[in-house]
């Protein structure tokens, strides 16, 4: 109970102020970016976020994080084919990104390391709070990414496909992107490798501005061996719209932070989510929603599948501001535990400082309703399938509510994927 | 519903943050020196003349106490408190322990008349209606003891003053007495049970309640009785710059039920006073422990200075299979707020409940909730907690449930629903919710709104003026959880709400 005293330092604190000194001299950025990246390894060296830090109470990072592999200059990533037909791919392999990339109209693409050197992305790096270490583990070691800006009144006719992929070692990335007033754009964020021990980190920034429509899909399918920190972070301008779809289906350690800000009256977000969880693993879900300006919506669902040995969290916090008056914000999470090993926390929060708001939450944990398995079963289906039949349509709700036909079907072939080998 | 023309009536009769309860006595008073040390434990111990083994264990306590620091993760900001100018011992000169009532200081009984607790069983027997207080002050106590019997263990300040009914309870096997009176003549059971479900290392509040409690009520309810009467404890601050730390312990054996209400006032002053008290419930096997509080200590006036510190740690162990535990608190009162009344629902079939009315207004601040953990196989919980937060007041609902991996078939509702009423106050929900069991079933559902334009309108233009058409759905709003309260309690907590809720209401 006693915290004055400092810890000793865990192994993997150790190996990520190391790797630091090491990486130092290669780590693109001017001036003010490495002043950023001392910034932030100095949180580090004050040590991971434990189960005392509250938004980290489910995932106890010093714990969790036992191993940090070493960067790995000559393990070999390829891009892969996108999720969505016809998408135009930027790769980021083995936290390097590519020159080769194709051109898209209306849309500027960047590579993050130049911004780095040139400094421009350097008020960007600053981390969110004291809390935030995957904010800060990523400040300190960002080497690449993307920065992409579509131009105001662009209408992307084919999806952007962000693709950070790699084979074992460390990778640190970011992928920024400005989507212009009144512009529309389909964007996923493919997290996803193969081979060796991993850890990533990755952090996605989104400004949409005002009147723009943004669908962004963070599909991560990281092998059972990688450590994948993850953090979507972004802001809504006036009467703009972002729909988040975060697909969560693989990775040993996960923590996908969601933090959103409505900065115009107007804004609406939509949160969909889907966790399947499988084998002995860890994955975490935290969202920090702001409305910090009135009239303002958002709604939340999450639907979780626990099996096998899987531990699941979902934090979700609501804050709507003193003034963000007429608020609406509803948020909901259902999990089904599929098996006796596994668990699943959820916390629901909402913090509120404006009366005249609409919010509400809710959250439920149960087992297949026995009434929908007789239902299917005196129909002749084994119970085997009937299970599967209900798992699936449990989850397939959330997809089917993305309204656009190719992006649902494109997201239920990589559920019947994960079903088929998890099933 | 007659008692919401009631509460309208009465919040239009008192004016804003004035608390109805805030008169000081004149008392003569013993007290221990300022401040907390081993020896202020032994003196405390000496005065209570208790046995050595309980000296040890409030040092054990004390020194526990002396490596923890307080606890930060509440919702709640308030001045570092300093421990050491805090009386831990205060105790009015003539009664220094439980007697007879004529032996008590009348003065000492005038307060309690004055507050509506009856503490004359032959007037509560015969039904005689007590002269009215002056200003009628003791109307809300004349109504809700009148009606019914209710023995009563009066703590005034760090003791308890007198008990009433004690020979009729001890006739049925019930033992109800002041917790220092069981030290000296119950040790067996005492030593048993005590810390049993809020051990001395619990937390910073709890630790530093077993080291320096000074009283509070035991109650020992023996194997498939069913106590005759609801038991109260009426707890007042009284002196200046003391803190109360009274420690109750209920045990409900074998097939045993009671019901047990407790309520809280103190003066009103400016400066702020802390009251952190541990209340620990054991239910065995098919017992049942109703367990209803009505708290109103002094919130501190409309600038937001003053009123008392309720720093409360209240736990329920359902140690035997198929018990039960409740919890109702209506919570008007104090600054601050601090409590999450729990149970740990061990035994098989057992169930645990909560429910809870939260008011705050002017400045208080309010962290409260529960906690369900869940241990063994088909147990069942259940939480209602109802929220209104007013002028610049913030309210929090903190609330944990838990399932552990043998707790087969384990089952939680939860709703909590909070209200707002103006644009400076704030309330936030905060529920934990941990599943180690497929066959566990949780529900979790909250809400926060302002009361609807559409319900005002709908009952406004049924004639009814705007502030009885918002006290109408405040009212409505917090039913389901008035409605758990013993009926005698029920009016009073009505009208309690409305009273907190002036100034803020239209």
């Amino acid at each position: 109970m006693n915290m004055h005293a400092q810890p000793q330092r865990t192994l993997a604190e150790t190996a990520l102020i190391d790797a630091f000194g090491e990486r130092l001299s290669q780590l693109p950025g001017d001036g003010a970016v490495m002043v950023k990246r001392d910034d932030a390894i100095e949180a580090i060296k004050h040590g991971l976020p434990t189960r005392r830090v509250e938004s980290w109470h489910y995932t106890d990072l010093r714990r969790l994080l036992t191993n940090v592999p070493a960067f790995e200059a000559d393990a070999v990533a390829k891009a892969l084919a996108p999720v969505l037909e016809g998408s135009a791919v930027l790769p980021v392999l083995n936290g390097v990104s590519q020159t080769k990339l194709p051109e898209i109209d209306g849309v500027t693409v960047q590579r993050l390391s130049e911004k780095l050197t040139d400094g421009s992305v350097a008020p960007g790096l600053d981390t969110y709070g004291d809390d935030d270490a995957i904010g800060a583990l990523n400040t300190a070691f960002v080497a690449d990414g993307y920065f992409v800006d579509i131009a105001d009144a662009t209408e992307l006719e084919k999806p952007i496909e962000l693709q950070n992929l790699q084979a074992g070692g460390q990778s640190h990335v970011r992928l920024l992107a400005r989507v212009g007033a009144g512009a529309k754009a389909v964007i996923v964020e493919r997290q996803t490798g193969e081979g060796d021990e991993a850890l990533i980190s990755s952090v996605s920034q989104l400004v949409v501005g005002d009147g723009a429509q943004v669908t962004w899909l963070i599909v991560q399918e990281q092998p059972d061996t990688a450590t994948h920190l993850a953090q979507f972070k972004a802001h809504i301008g006036k009467d703009g719209k972002l729909t988040l779809f975060v697909m969560n289906a693989g990775g040993k350690l996960v923590r996908q932070e969601v933090v959103v800000r409505t900065t115009g009256e107007g804004a609406d977000f939509k949160l969909r989510g889907i966790n399947l969880l499988a084998g002995d693993t860890h994955t975490d879900t935290t969202m920090v929603l702001d409305h910090a300006v009135p009239h303002t919506t958002s709604t939340e669902v999450i639907r979780n599948v626990v099996t096998g040995k899987a531990r699941g969290v979902f934090q979700g916090r609501i804050n709507v501001h003193q003034y963000a008056q007429k608020t609406n914000a509803k948020m909901a999470c259902n999990t089904l535990l599929l098996s006796d090993d596994g668990e699943f926390s959820t916390k629901p929060e909402l913090e509120i400082f404006a009366d005249d708001v609409v919010c509400g939450h809710g959250a439920t944990v149960t087992e297949i309703d026995h009434n929908h398995l007789f239902y299917l079963m005196a129909r002749g289906i084994d119970e085997k399938s009937a299970r599967g039949l209900l798992v699936k349509a449990f989850v397939a709700e959330v997809i089917e509510e993305l309204d656009d036909e190719a992006l649902v079907e494109a997201l239920e072939e990589r559920l019947d994927g994960w079903f088929s080998t998890h099933g | 519903m007659p008692a919401v023309q009631e509460t309208i009536d009465r919040v239009r009769k008192i004016d804003v943050d004035q608390y109805k309860y805030g008169f000081q006595t004149e008392i003569e008073m013993d007290k221990a020196p300022k401040g907390l040390s081993e020896d202020i434990i032994r003196f405390i111990s000496a005065k209570k003349d208790e046995p050595d083994w309980m000296l040890e264990w409030r040092l054990g306590a004390y020194r526990r106490w002396l490596t923890l620091e307080e606890p930060t993760w509440a919702r709640v900001h308030y001045p570092k408190i300093d421990f050491q100018d805090i009386y831990y011992y205060a105790a009015p000169k003539s009664t220094p322990g439980p007697k007879s009532l004529s032996d008590v200081d009348p003065e000492l009984l005038k307060v309690y008349e004055k507050l509506g607790i009856p503490l004359k069983e032959q007037e509560i027997l015969a039904g005689v209606q007590k002269p009215a207080a002056a200003d009628g002050e003791a109307e809300i106590g004349d109504n809700v003891y009148k009606s019914g019997r209710v023995a009563v263990d009066a703590v005034f300040d760090s003791v308890s003053v007198v008990t009433t009914f004690k020979e009729e309870l001890a006739k049925a096997g019930v033992i109800f007495c002041s917790i220092s009176e069981a030290i000296r003549e119950h040790p067996e059971l005492v030593k048993k049970y005590l810390g049993s479900v809020v051990p001395t290392s619990d937390n910073f509040y709890a630790t530093l309640n077993s080291a320096v409690f000074t009283d509070g009520s035991f109650v020992f309810v023996p194997k498939g009785v069913r106590c005759p009467m609801e038991l109260s404890t009426y707890f007042r601050i009284n002196e200046k710059n003391t803190g109360q730390f009274e420690r109750t312990l209920i045990i409900a054996e074998e097939g045993a039920y009671v019901s047990y209400l407790e309520g809280c006032t103190a003066p009103q002053r400016d400066e702020n006073q802390l009251h952190a008290a541990v209340v620990e419930l054991i239910a065995l096997d098919d017992a049942e422990i109703k367990y209803s509080t009505v708290q109103n200590w002094y919130p501190g006036d409309a600038e937001g200075k003053g009123g008392i510190y309720n720093f409360v740690t209240k736990r329920g162990d359902c140690r035997g299979d198929r018990s039960k535990i409740s919890w109702t608190q209506v919570e008007t009162g104090s600054a601050i707020t601090w409590k999450y009344p729990s149970c740990i629902l061990r035994g098989d079939d057992s169930s645990g409940e909560f429910y809870s009315i939260a008011v705050s207004n002017g400045y208080q601040q309010v962290d409260s909730g529960t906690k369900m953990i869940h241990l063994g196989k088909n147990t069942s919980s259940r939480i209602i907690s109802k929220g209104i937060a007013a002028g610049f007041s913030q309210n929090t609902y903190r609330g944990q449930v838990s399932a552990h991996r043998k707790a087969t078939n384990a089952r939680n509702f939860t709703n909590c629903d909070s209200l707002l009423i103006g644009d400076q106050c704030g309330a936030h929900t905060v529920p934990y919710m941990e599943a180690k069991n497929a066959t566990a079933k949780f529900e979790h559902e909250a809400t926060t709104s302002k009361i609807s334009e559409d319900q005002k309108f709908y009952v406004m233009q049924r004639g009814i003026p705007e502030e009885e058409a918002i006290a109408l759905i405040v009212n409505g709003f917090v039913k389901d959880v008035i409605q758990q309260l013993p009926m005698e309690f029920a009016v009073e907590a009505q009208k309690l709400i409305g009273i907190s809720l002036e100034g803020s209401v239209g």
